[in-house]
């Protein structure tokens, strides 16, 4: 109907799929950031670093580059996993600095003039609601981690041959889920951020805060009890412990090998009841917003 | 026989440990319904609880006819809602607004799209389609929440306090939108508001809340129907014959002193057959009120009733 015509008209098309509603909410919120031009900076900043170890691979399996650049050892490019190690830890934190821009403001935004009651008037539950904005981090925050981490795999494994990729398809594993558990702790706690601060730059604030508070107690506690399991609050440690054990680092890539290194499993169970408490307070922050005092 | 819009079975609603809504019980049938009482009274937990945000401590609420606790996400899919508060995300054009909340109740962007625009138009936002909804005036984001509620085409529109901060011309023109909405289609309407000119305007049955219980259930059709009839006289010169006469007509006369008669007129009686009774009779009738209940009245009929029921008047 023409939008000259005006008069009350009721609705009888089709309607999508009530599971697909969440999506709308990432539609939306990816198409403000790409209207941000700083975001979009970013996000080309943090795939920069993929090109440099792409190119890498490209040198690493290139002899006739690798004569040119005069390298005399063979073994000077490897791409094992210690590479895969370097270019996981560049892009979490490429990963980091992208939620810290982003995060803070996918809740804020619609607490801040109360939309929230409309959004959950409508068949349209809490839980979909926190699925969306996570979806907004989750597509994002992959595509600076693991799906970049999968595309040098699948590169190196074209380039190398010679049965490289079935040695060394194991590493899939650790790059999905260290990707996965980064990618998940990291949108949690900024959307509990999100939901409770509505500055931008105080969420930013609170988001480094959340990662090295914590740590700068645990080092107290260690220095006060001369122990080393309060290095289980410093959140980034415990995901390079993980990645370190996932890709079976030996070297000492991630800081001298320790005798009294926390085990693997504390150190997953950290970052799960990290997700766990940020998962409690975001639906706390969430519930008490949602309903229009009268 | 028409179904019940909304039905209230023993309604119990506690927050913490506070009972915001006792036992309410009533069935409301008419589709346009005025939600009225005091502040504190229970309204917006009512509406909140019909929305499905509160969970019943007891009883239940149906909504054209599905339960709001088990039903809430079918129910929630005929609904449209517009809060009493701010609510609306301020960068954001007003037509993009109203497209994201219709895609979120479900429909096809294209769809969405076009509805909103439609709705913008209508609501008289047309022109402010494209402006960020934050620079809209208090005013103008009523309007906007009015159109982000209709845009999806719900059954039910729920409208807390829709006029507030409104200028006279501006709620006027709201009022107007609400009473075309309500004879354009089949929505059913309820409306919340202090306002009882509002409610009066545009609803066909007041629930009347006061301390989180039910006041009174008034079906306004009817009331006016009742009161349309009702004369109040001063004459001179009246005798026994004036009413005796009357009521062969079939009115029912109540004499008082000084020539004042009260005289409840069935339908089929116009006023100008009282005129002629008197002519033929040489009574002068010195001031005639054609008076009716106003809301008003059926309100603070209802508030002294409570009041005197639960000891406070």
């Amino acid at each position: 109907m023409a939008v000259y015509k005006r008069r009350y008209n009721p609705y009888s098309g089709t309607l999508t799929a009530q599971w697909s509603r969440f999506f709308v909410l990432t539609r939306y919120a990816f198409a403000e950031l790409f209207k941000s031009r700083f975001f979009v900076i970013l996000l080309i900043l943090s795939l920069v670093p993929i090109l440099f170890f792409a190119g890498y691979i490209f040198v690493a399996n290139n002899k006739a580059v690798q004569l040119l650049m005069q390298m005399r050892s063979a073994g000077l490019f490897s791409v094992e996993n210690d590479y895969f190690i370097m270019m996981m830890i560049a892009q979490t934190q490429a990963a980091f600095l992208l939620n810290c821009w982003v995060g803070p403001v996918l809740i804020a935004g619609d607490l801040t003039n109360g939309a929230l009651p409309l959004f959950l008037s409508r068949p349209f539950s809490r839980a979909d609601y926190v699925l969306g904005k996570l979806a907004v981090l989750g597509l994002l925050l992959s595509a600076v981690t693991w799906i970049p981490g999968l595309l040098l795999f699948s590169l190196q494994a074209g380039l190398a041959g010679n049965g490289w990729i079935w040695s060394h398809i194991w590493m899939v594993v650790p790059i999905m889920f260290c990707s996965a558990i980064w990618i998940l702790m990291l949108s949690l706690i900024s959307l509990a951020v999100s939901a409770s601060v509505k500055l931008r730059i105080v969420a930013t604030g609170v988001i480094f805060i959340s990662f090295f508070i914590p740590a700068g107690f645990g080092e107290m506690y260690n220095s006060i009890m001369g122990t080393y399991w309060g290095r289980l609050l410093n959140f980034t440690e415990m995901f390079r412990l993980i990645l370190a054990k996932g890709f079976r680092e030996r070297t000492g890539l991630l800081g001298p090998l320790s005798r009294n290194e926390i085990p693997v499993p504390a150190a997953w169970g950290v970052l799960i009841l990290v997700c766990l408490l940020s998962l409690v307070i975001l639906n706390a922050r969430l519930k008490a917003r949602e309903v229009v005092g009268g | 026989m028409m179904n019940a819009t909304i039905e209230l079975n023993g309604l119990e609603v506690q927050l913490g440990n506070r009972t915001i809504l006792h036992g309410l019980t009533g069935v409301l049938k008419s589709h346009a319904i005025g939600l009225l009482g005091p502040n504190g009274a229970g309204k917006s937990t009512l509406i909140n609880t019909l929305l499905g945000f509160h969970s019943p401590s007891k009883g239940s609420a149906r909504v054209l006819g599905l339960d709001s606790h088990s039903n809430g996400s079918a129910l929630r899919s005929l609904v449209g809602y517009m809060p009493e508060n701010e609510a609306f995300i301020s960068k954001m054009s007003g037509v993009r607004f109203v497209r994201y909340m219709a895609e979120i109740s479900g429909l096809p962007p294209d769809q969405a799209m076009e509805r909103a625009h439609e709705a913008f138009v209508y609501v008289g936002l047309g022109e402010a389609r494209y402006r960020p909804v934050g620079t809209y005036s208090l005013g103008m984001k009523q309007l906007a929440k009015l159109a982000q509620a209709i845009a999806h085409g719900p059954k039910l529109l729920i409208l807390d306090e829709p006029t507030n901060g409104m200028d006279p011309p501006a709620r006027k023109r709201l009022i107007e939108l609400i009473r075309e909405i309500r004879e354009a289609s089949d929505i059913c309407l309820l409306l919340s508001s202090h306002l009882l000119h509002d409610v009066e305007e545009t609803c066909d049955e007041v629930l009347i809340l006061r301390n989180g219980q039910i006041a009174s259930i008034c079906n306004l059709v009817e009331e006016r129907r009742a009161n349309r009839k009702f004369l109040e006289l001063e004459t001179i010169g009246a005798e026994a014959t004036f009413t005796s006469t009357l009521e062969s007509l079939g009115c029912e006369c109540a004499v008082f002193s000084n020539g004042r008669i009260k005289v409840v007129m069935p339908d089929k009686v116009e006023i100008r057959e009282v005129f002629k009774v008197a002519a033929d009779r040489g009574v002068q009738i010195r001031r005639m009120n054609h008076r009716r209940d106003s809301l008003e009245d059926i309100f603070l009929n209802a508030m002294e009733q409570t009041g005197a029921a639960d000891g406070r008047i």
